[in-house]
């Protein structure tokens, strides 16, 4: 019966959740001048699109692999340089799934989570004439609801999927694995969450703090990087895989075999093919087996775990212990479009679906930076790999003009208070993206500076792309201040705003590409030629957009 | 041209014939109503009576669908940013950046409305110690009690010493301390005769014992204005309170005691 009460409270209180995701009135937002029940019903579907569009992209990453799985003798001996069994190959591609898959939903987690916290939605329920249990299990009713399509998708298209590819047995087997990858996703968003809060969220003030902060960002976010970073060294993991395959049984594999979720992975395999198809030692299927019913108890302990944990997450206040002998207070004062880039890396700093976003670019530099200096002192190959570490950034970049924008709707009725132009806000916030990108620039080189034979052509490079980048930045910004503006429509964050956010980043990415295409096109050319194509494009698309966003206006 | 140098000196605040409208739901009609040099002038009204809406409009959060509103002479929609430039705001509701400290918050606003540093900083250590903010100044804003968020709101908007102070129910959530702070504040705050005060409250002798004048709103519609005495006489006894004054003009007198009545019976 508390079930049943508990759902029909969470369908109350998740109407109250995509409100306030949508339109953050809780936070200080003003509504838009319209009908509340079409405000409501607007924020229902636009949650609903968002959870439409999560899962979309995970059912397309799903079927990506069940193609490869389907396809996997053809993939795995004629496409690979070094041929690698099928049955391996098939793992491989079964583990790549289901990290991306705990990545992708971890990632989405952290950008759920501030919105589930900031909504407030536990704290009014909390005070009414309600049981406990039922109280805990409406928490775990509303959380789950956030995620409800993608999970959905992964536990139902996964097996499906898999099962078309390799067999109904083949499908049956993976369902552990998916199972278990969707749990220690949820949790990992809400332990984080967790630590976002005490450690993050409610840290004070203060130059060390905020090193400190940011330490801790990356930390974390290390783990969430796993989805890109594991498209970025996939070669690098079935090279890996390759080899440990070709010397047979060896201690490599079995310890691969005891790994998430390479164990869970292995079961389909096993399954259709019995255990002579996998490399391993002796007492290496049992280490297997034994593996995954371990990642599998573990998974039920952590569901466990989660319908305790949601309701205390979803009351926490951000706690923070006041010093004994505070310092006198004192201010700073900086311009305008200074004061605006600062605040938003303090707001970030304690975001961490913001944070995410600007370490990845520098995250994305630093691997393949490293990669760049491991690659050996090849001539070319370190020149190429860097220009293609800081394509990765000025294409990542352009995913951060409606993930700034996001972090001026909190209390974006307050700043329009304020004799703030919208041309400094937007400078402001371009500036940052801008600093990003030449940061990550930096790192690249600064990691792979041995293995880059053409320093000179990549720092041209840089500087090419630099305007695109900036030109990107202001469309994206200027199309979205013009919406804010025009329609007062807030985008609270990238997950309940996702479709605005991706038709966005869609011009963004095209000018932020132009000058690449440009540069390729002139590849056969020498450097300068090709540098300088690029140079043309990137200038010019600056010069047609920064005069159009950047006008100002009468206000 | 600032409009003061112009045509000698301007109102702080003067409304024409404002008007605010939601989908279909008029919230303030052709209100009219100044704020002059000097003067702390009090909107009363009860819940939904348009307070807000009005004050929203003045400090351009809310577009008017008619009507003007001047800020000493400057436009609010076709001058934006010289008006915010003039105006020390208080919302009704915490319209903070949560995730920034009080201190990066004063920072970030000091920011935008280009102070001296020195002058910032003094301004700041003075009104923080006033206001008790101290051991919360480095705390993020989300962990601080609604008081505590109210009275960051209320050091934002004296931080540049604004000519006008448009306040939305200003004294909700601050302790005694801080609500006799800020009423001495307020009094001593127009007395160099240039200032003026726009404030909104429900709180009929908070209005009684600080407003020179005061308009009473109902249904967007200004029932009354003027100081207390003016307003007495319109009222029903010479020696009325504001609040008796507030629910003739309102006509709820009658309503307050048919829904006493009612509760009685149940």
């Amino acid at each position: 019966m508390a079930w049943r009460a508990a759902y029909r409270l969470s369908r109350v209180a998740f109407t109250e959740l995509s409100f306030q995701a949508i339109y953050a009135f809780r936070q200080g937002n003003l509504l838009p001048p319209e009908d509340a029940s079409k405000l409501s019903s607007r924020a229902r579907s636009r949650v609903l699109q968002s959870k439409a569009l999560v899962a979309g992209l995970l059912g397309f990453l799903t079927l990506g692999g069940a193609l490869i799985l389907h396809n996997a003798s053809y993939v795995a001996v004629r496409l690979l340089a070094n041929p690698i069994p099928v049955p391996v190959f098939q793992v491989g591609v079964l583990t790549a799934l289901l990290s991306i898959d705990v990545a992708f939903l971890w990632w989405t987690g952290l950008q759920v989570l501030p919105t589930f916290l900031s909504a407030g939605v536990l704290p009014v329920l909390e005070p009414l004439p309600i049981d406990g249990p039922t109280l805990r299990q409406t928490a775990v009713i509303l959380y789950l609801r956030l995620f409800d399509l993608p999970v959905l998708t992964l536990l139902v298209l996964t097996p499906l999927l898999v099962g078309l590819a390799l067999g109904p047995l083949a499908g049956l087997a993976i369902l552990p694995g998916i199972a278990a990858a969707v749990v220690y996703a949820l949790a990992l968003a809400l332990v984080t969450g967790r630590f976002f809060i005490r450690r993050v969220q409610g840290s004070r003030g203060g130059g060390g703090r905020t090193i400190l902060r940011w330490t801790y960002l990356v930390l974390w976010i290390v783990p969430a990087f796993g989805l890109f970073g594991f498209v970025t060294l996939a070669p690098a993991f079935f090279g890996a895989l390759t080899s440990l395959a070709a010397a047979g049984p060896s201690a490599g594999f079995d310890a691969l075999g005891a790994s998430f979720p390479f164990s869970l992975a292995s079961l389909p395999a096993l399954v259709m093919n019995g255990a002579s198809a996998l490399p391993v030692g002796d007492g290496g299927l049992e280490i297997l087996l034994a593996a995954s019913a371990g990642y599998f108890l573990l998974a039920v302990g952590a569901a466990r775990w989660m319908g305790r944990a949601i309701r205390e997450v979803g009351m926490t206040p951000p706690g923070v212990p006041v010093p004994a002998d505070p310092s006198p207070p004192t201010l700073r004062t900086t311009g305008a479009v200074y004061a605006v880039l600062v605040k938003d890396l303090r707001m970030a700093s304690r975001t961490p679906g913001y944070a995410f976003l600007i370490l990845l670019p520098i995250l994305d530099a630093v691997a393949l930076g490293l990669l760049t200096f491991l690659s050996g002192p090849r001539p070319g190959t370190g020149t190429s790999l860097a220009l293609g570490a800081v394509t990765t950034a000025a294409l990542l970049a352009t995913f951060f003009g409606p993930a700034f924008f996001a972090i001026e709707v909190v209390a974006y009725s307050y700043g329009r208070t304020l004799p703030l132009s919208e041309r400094s806000l937007v400078l402001g916030k371009v500036s940052l993206i801008g600093a990003i990108y030449l940061v990550a620039a930096g790192l690249v080189l600064a990691i792979a500076v041995l293995r880059v034979d053409q320093p000179l052509v990549f720092i041209g490079f840089v500087a090419a792309e630099f305007p695109a980048v900036i030109a990107a930045a202001l469309l994206e910004l200027g199309i979205l201040f013009r919406r804010a503006r025009t329609r007062g429509l807030p985008l609270v964050n990238l997950y309940t705003g996702a479709w605005v956010a991706v038709l966005v980043s869609i011009p963004g990415l095209l000018v932020a590409a132009a000058p690449l295409v440009a540069f390729e096109a002139f590849h056969a050319y020498p450097p300068s030629v090709a540098i300088g194509a690029m140079a043309l494009v990137a200038l010019g698309s600056f010069a047609l957009i920064a005069p159009f966003v950047l006008r100002k206006r009468g206000s | 041209m600032d409009p003061a140098s112009a045509n000698g000196p301007v109102l702080p605040l003067r409304l024409d014939e404002l008007s605010v409208v939601y989908g279909e739901r008029k919230a303030v009609d052709r209100l009219s109503l100044e704020v002059r040099p000097g003067e702390i002038y009090g909107l009363l009204g009860s819940n939904g009576a348009g307070k807000s809406s009005t004050i929203k409009s003045v400090v351009g959060l809310v577009r008017p669908a008619g009507g003007t509103v001047r800020v000493f002479g400057f436009d609010s929609q076709k001058e934006a940013l010289a008006t915010k430039a003039r105006i020390g705001y208080v919302p009704e509701t915490s319209m903070l950046y949560e995730a920034l400290t009080p201190h990066e918050f004063l920072e970030f606003v000091s920011g935008v409305r280009r102070l001296d540093p020195q002058r910032a900083a003094d301004r700041t250590r003075d009104l923080v110690t006033a206001f008790r903010l101290t051991d919360e100044f480095d705390e993020p804003i989300a962990s601080l009690s609604n008081g505590t968020r109210q009275k960051v709101l209320v050091v934002a908007a004296l931080l540049h010493q604004p000519p006008l102070l448009v306040l939305d129910e200003p004294l909700n959530h601050l302790d005694p301390r801080s609500l006799r702070l800020m009423k001495d504040l307020l009094a001593q705050y127009v007395k160099n005769g240039t200032r003026g005060v726009l404030f909104s409250t429900h709180a009929m002798e908070v209005a009684e014992q600080l407003c020179h004048r005061v308009g009473i709103l109902d249904h967007g519609v200004l029932r009354g204005e003027g100081s207390l005495a003016s307003l007495r006489e319109r009222g029903a006894e010479g020696d009325a309170t504001l609040e008796e004054i507030f629910l003739h003009l309102t006509q709820e007198d009658e309503g307050v005691r048919a829904a006493l009545a009612s509760l009685e019976r149940t």
